[in-house]
């Protein structure tokens, strides 16, 4: 087992009253697995996903339960054996391609960032072919030329795919992907979940892929969770859960999913 | 190529209006080179005659055009009260106005930006709060008041160095450099203060961008974050400020040049503006000028050094 996620919830104690915004969450994820994240908008998802990388506010929050990755509870670790994790264990992608890049930093920069902080014997050269041959793998077109441009000069497409190199730059046993093709037109869409599914099996990454859009999640995943109101309603095996919901939430949601084959 | 092209026309066209404003304020202000040279007491008819000697009884215009043609020929004319060539009178004087004015520019870069970065990573704190209360206090007292207060503490109380003891550059750049010290920290002091302020608060609000979060994703520490991506883009405020600071620090050097005793183009400017010797008055305003554009133009280029997307433009 990957990770093992033990009655997470957070707390969030920035206003008057203490606001619960999860509660109880809890599941485990296996090494190579892709699981599925579904849920409406404010559902808590986007927290537990930021928990998991290690990238919750300092400040102001309570954090409960345990998050274990590879036995380590991320929630407790000091920051330290974090930022150890981060970016070469755990990777995370984001919903906003187009703002998630420095704009006034190089994309090779970026993508090759992560080997400059975990892999300080790499010299400039070796992370440059890192790099490149990482902007290979998501199927960009002249790894050369996107390794010298700036964000702005790439499309919203590109850019997750610039993510998504520099996410798998150090070798992650974990990626974590929140809402990452949301932001993104239909076929562009179809173009990152099939890279996902490439790098998942080739590079046997385990992937949390976080949507609300149901068909994406079905599409992808292996086992899925649904979450409400920061609480996980059901989880289990993508099939089964389609074909035969349990609970109540569950069968709304799947009867809200338009019936357009594409 | 076109866009340098038209900023280049367009300084020399403000430059023209420069001289022209000059000139006419001098036609408006009472007194000329030729009263003031002969004092109160001259008669009516001695200053007439001088004033015909100098030509300054030609007309307005006729004066202006002559004296525009010799600079355009490279002589910006002969000072009336130091009848030296104006050129290398100011030559002189440049070096120790710009001296001043880099080491005042070095002192606010050097500590203004490590104590921005230290007050936005602690934000809110108890460091961060006393360099607000101090900065608040400082961005206020004009720097004469702080050159005043320096000279009576270091100068009088301490006499860590000898007031109005002005080394020439020329004689010993060591001491010459020794001596601006304590003037350049009076200038640098407001100015730093400032930046602190405008640097920090580009600071924390850069650093609620997505791409910091990403760049903690990596696993960088806070100081990672805040050097390799946010400073880049918190600077340009700054960049813009601080373009502003440094033609402010020429022209502003006036008046502490006048507190620490130093005889560089603010004590010219002002001697020559009393002797309405506007050869010399025209020449160190229009350098004044020329600065403040050419820091414009710094400032342009350093904005599209740092930010890509308005290379392409
Ligand atoms: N600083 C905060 N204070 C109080 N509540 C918060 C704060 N940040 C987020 N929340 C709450 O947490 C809930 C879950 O948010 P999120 O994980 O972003 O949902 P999702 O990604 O599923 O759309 C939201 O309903 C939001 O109101
Ligand atoms: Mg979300």
């Amino acid at each position: 087992m990957l990770l093992e996620c033990k009655d997470f919830g957070i707390e969030f104690h920035d206003h008057d009253r203490p606001e619960r915004a999860v509660e109880g969450v809890s599941f485990s994820l296996d090494a190579g697995e892709i699981l599925g994240i579904v849920g409406e908008s404010g559902s808590g998802k986007s927290l537990t996903a930021l928990a998991i990388a290690g990238l919750l506010p300092r400040k102001k929050l309570k954090k409960e339960g345990e998050i274990l990755f590879d036995g380590q509870d991320v929630l407790r670790m000091d920051r330290k054996a974090l930022r150890e994790l981060q970016g070469d264990e755990i990777c995370m992608i984001f919903q906003e391609p187009m703002t998630a890049l420095n704009p006034t930093m190089r994309i090779g920069l970026q993508v090759e960032e992560a080997l400059r902080i975990h892999h300080r014997e790499m010299d400039a050269a070796a992370r440059r072919e890192r790099a490149l041959s990482c902007l290979a793998d998501v199927e960009l077109p002249d790894p050369e030329q996107v390794y010298e441009s700036y964000p702005h000069q790439l499309s919203g497409g590109m850019r997750q795919r610039v993510m998504i190199a520099a996410a798998m730059v150090g070798g992650p046993q974990l990626l974590i992907a929140d809402e990452p093709t949301t932001a993104l037109d239909v076929t562009v869409q179809a173009q990152i979940i099939k890279l996902l599914q490439k790098i998942n099996r080739k590079e046997k990454v385990a992937i949390l892929f976080i949507s609300h859009d149901l068909s994406l999640i079905r599409q992808i995943s292996h086992r899925v969770l649904v979450m409400q109101n920061g609480r996980l309603v059901e989880q289990g095996e993508v099939e089964e859960i389609f074909e035969h919901p349990c609970k109540d939430y569950t069968k709304q949601l799947l009867s809200a999913i338009p019936r357009v084959e594409l | 190529m076109k866009v340098y092209l038209r900023k280049a026309i367009s300084m020399l066209l403000t430059l023209l209006a420069v001289s022209f404003i000059v000139f006419a304020a001098f036609e408006i202000i009472p007194g000329d080179a030729a009263s003031s040279r002969l004092g109160s007491n001259a008669t009516q008819a001695s200053v007439e005659a001088l004033r015909h000697e100098m030509g300054l009884d030609r007309p307005f215009l006729l004066r202006y055009f002559s004296w525009l043609g010799g600079c355009f020929r490279g002589n910006l004319g002969t000072s009336y009260s130091y009848h030296m060539p104006v050129a290398g009178m100011i030559l002189e004087k440049i070096p120790i106005t710009v001296t001043l004015t880099i080491l005042s520019m070095l002192l606010t870069m050097a500590v203004s930006v490590p104590l921005a970065l230290l007050s936005a990573k602690y934000a809110n704190s108890r460091l961060d709060r006393a360099v607000y209360a101090g900065n608040q206090f400082l961005m206020a007292v004009p720097s004469f008041f702080l050159g005043i207060l320096m000279t009576w503490v270091f100068g009088m109380v301490l006499r860590w160095f000898k007031p109005g003891g002005y080394v020439s550059y020329k004689k010993d750049f060591g001491a010459f450099l020794g001596y601006l010290i304590l003037p350049s920290v009076a200038i640098a002091i407001p100015k730093c203060a400032m930046s602190v302020k405008l640097l920090r608060s580009a600071i924390l609000s850069e650093a609620n961008r997505d791409y910091v979060r990403t760049a903690y994703s990596r696993g960088l520490s806070t100081m990672e974050v805040l050097y390799r991506h946010v400073l880049k883009n918190a600077l340009m405020p700054l960049i813009t400020f601080w373009g502003m600071a440094v033609a402010d620090m020429i022209a502003g050097s006036i008046v502490v040049e006048q507190v620490f005793n130093i005889p560089g183009l603010g004590r010219i400017l002002l001697t020559s503006i009393a002797n309405r010797d506007y050869p010399v008055v025209e020449a160190v305003i229009l350098l004044i000028a020329a600065v403040v554009l050419l820091m414009n133009l710094l400032v342009d280029l350093l904005y599209r050094r740092i930010d890509p997307r308005l290379r392409a433009e």
